[in-house]
């Protein structure tokens, strides 16, 4: 469903992402990992089309997605979760969830698709007319990630879900991620510095390091593999 | 008392121009974290439209609802080609720009219609109306005046509030990074924006023209009234900006009536301060402080 060849980013002389190839699959999830500033996020950055990418090409369900804006992209059902800072502080719980809603679900079925979201995050609905800046840190992932659902995406691009969340939030977290993905069609790129929790979930595991694939594989043998664990993985 | 009264009820007049001002200017500030110091002029264009519209034998109705749409079309123009390029350069970069743009219109206004001082009409009887058996100086057109202001406020409150388009235009202004990842068409909506505000310069435009000196430098003054209302009123919220509006129409009016009118613009530059100092998140605002 995703595919990137080549992908390669600069910003001036930096040279940020260099030559990334890889596929995600509907029904599966695919961990980009990699230390700070390895690329993780300019990756996604570039899918969603907030970075310009400088040679190469993603596609999305064989339609090119490099060049395209942020907005176009959405509206094909690519949903990023972008790192930390992604709840509109501003709107209330329920208008950043109903904000999900405008592109990808018909005007009718709006309000079922928000409600949807609030039973699968209880806490949310408990808080639904408060402003989203009265959130814990947990629940404001529930939001971004509830959003994202709303959006009816096809593809999930996540990046850093489970950042200040207690270990056992992550757990639940990664265990919804799985969860989601098992059924209706949809795929998801997770980016992760808890590589350890990442590979727990993940098909298929790609590590950046200084911009470039280093090694694309299956999770379980990563999780197997001690240098590479020590090198790039921090674990 | 007489004149007190007669003073106050001028001052509601002016300052509700001032509200319509201050919207516009709170709008584009709000889409676009840009102030937008040609919007004054931009509304005295229009309404120099409307008045060769009118000199033509056009109706008043028509030459009006013309000059509002022009405001719309002239303000989105201006989103797309002049301020759209100046996405993530210097904040000064819009400043500078909007600065020549409200000099160009000027020039441009002075050599088509000239930069004599002329009448305006009225859409109603500019006579004060009489209550009881005194006569106010408050006339029909300053009822019209009012109740257009108000409604236009509690039009653009309604749509932020309660419509699908508004709550996108608030999620656009607030964050139009995540919007976009939203699929949300952000340019668009600030091009909207613009068109709004821009419509609402051009009302103001329309009901201060009968009551000023009518040039192409007649919105100047009325600007400089309605920055400060917009300041007062927290430059974001509609109701603040009608409750700013009234204060510093009042505040100008008693000033103009027992000091003297040539201290008006001194008197509002020094409510200017006054605000900045003490309360500069404005009357309604939020104790987010943009520098401009």
């Amino acid at each position: 469903m995703l595919h990137v060849e080549g992908l390669s980013v600069r910003y001036g002389p930096v040279r940020a992402l260099e030559s990334v190839s890889f596929e995600a699959r509907s029904g599966s999830i695919t961990t980009v990992l990699g230390a700070n500033g390895a690329g993780k996020t300019t990756l996604l950055r570039t899918l969603s089309g907030l970075v310009p990418s400088h040679q190469g090409t993603a596609s999305f369900d064989g339609q090119r997605i490099t060049g395209r804006a942020p907005e176009a992209i959405a509206r094909l059902g690519v949903s990023h979760v972008p790192e930390g800072r992604g709840v509109i502080a501003e709107l209330t719980v329920d208008e950043n969830l109903r904000l999900g809603t405008f592109v990808r679900v018909r005007r009718g079925d709006r309000r079922a698709v928000v409600d949807e979201i609030y039973e699968r995050f209880p806490q949310l609905r408990d808080k639904r007319h408060r402003s989203a800046s009265t959130l814990s840190g947990g629940e404001r992932q529930m939001l971004v990630i509830g959003r994202a659902l709303a959006c009816r995406p096809r593809l999930l691009l996540l990046d850093e879900p489970s950042l200040g969340l207690s270990p056992i939030v992550t757990a639940q977290l990664m265990a919804t991620l799985r969860e989601l993905t098992a059924g209706d069609g949809l795929g998801a790129v997770l980016v992760e510095q808890n590589a350890r929790s990442a590979l727990s979930v993940a098909d298929w595991a790609i590590v950046l390091n200084l911009g470039r694939v280093v090694v694309a594989d299956r999770p379980a043998r990563l999780a197997a593999d001690a240098d590479l664990r020590r090198h790039y993985l921090g674990f | 008392m007489g004149l007190f009264v007669d003073i106050l009820l001028s001052g509601v007049a002016q300052g509700m121009v001032f509200a319509a001002i201050a919207l516009a200017l709170g709008l584009v500030s709000r889409a676009t974290g840009i102030v937008n110091f040609a919007q004054g002029a931009m509304g005295m264009f229009t309404t120099f439209i409307a008045f060769s519209l009118l000199s033509d034998g056009v109706g008043y109705w028509p030459a009006f609802v013309a000059a509002l749409a022009l405001g719309a079309v002239l303000g989105a123009a201006v989103e797309r080609t002049l301020i759209r390029p100046l996405q993530g350069k210097p904040a000064l970069n819009p400043v500078i720009v909007t600065i020549g743009l409200l000099i160009v219109l000027e020039g441009a206004a002075g050599s088509i219609w000239g930069n004599v001082a002329r009448g305006f009409p009225a859409a109603f009887s500019q006579r004060g109306l009489v209550i009881g058996r005194t006569r106010v100086a408050f006339s029909h057109f300053d009822v019209f005046l009012v109740c257009a202001v108000v409604v236009l406020v509690v039009a653009i409150v309604a749509l932020f509030r309660w419509t699908n388009l508004g709550l996108r235009m608030r999620a656009a202004a607030f964050s139009p990074e995540v919007s976009r990842l939203l699929g949300v068409r952000v340019g668009r909506l600030f091009t909207l924006a613009w068109a709004l505000a821009c419509a609402a310069g051009s009302l103001a435009g329309l009901l201060v023209a009968p009551l000023s000196s009518f040039s192409p430098y007649f919105m100047d003054l009325n600007l400089v009234y309605g920055f400060t209302a917009a300041v007062l009123g927290g430059l974001l919220s509609p109701v603040g900006a009608l409750v700013g509006g009234l204060v510093t129409g009042l505040a100008i009016a008693l000033v103009g009536g027992y000091v003297g009118p040539d201290l008006q613009p001194i008197a509002a530059l020094a409510l200017l301060l006054l605000v900045l100092m003490v309360r500069p998140q404005g009357l309604f605002g939020t104790t987010k402080v943009r520098r401009v």
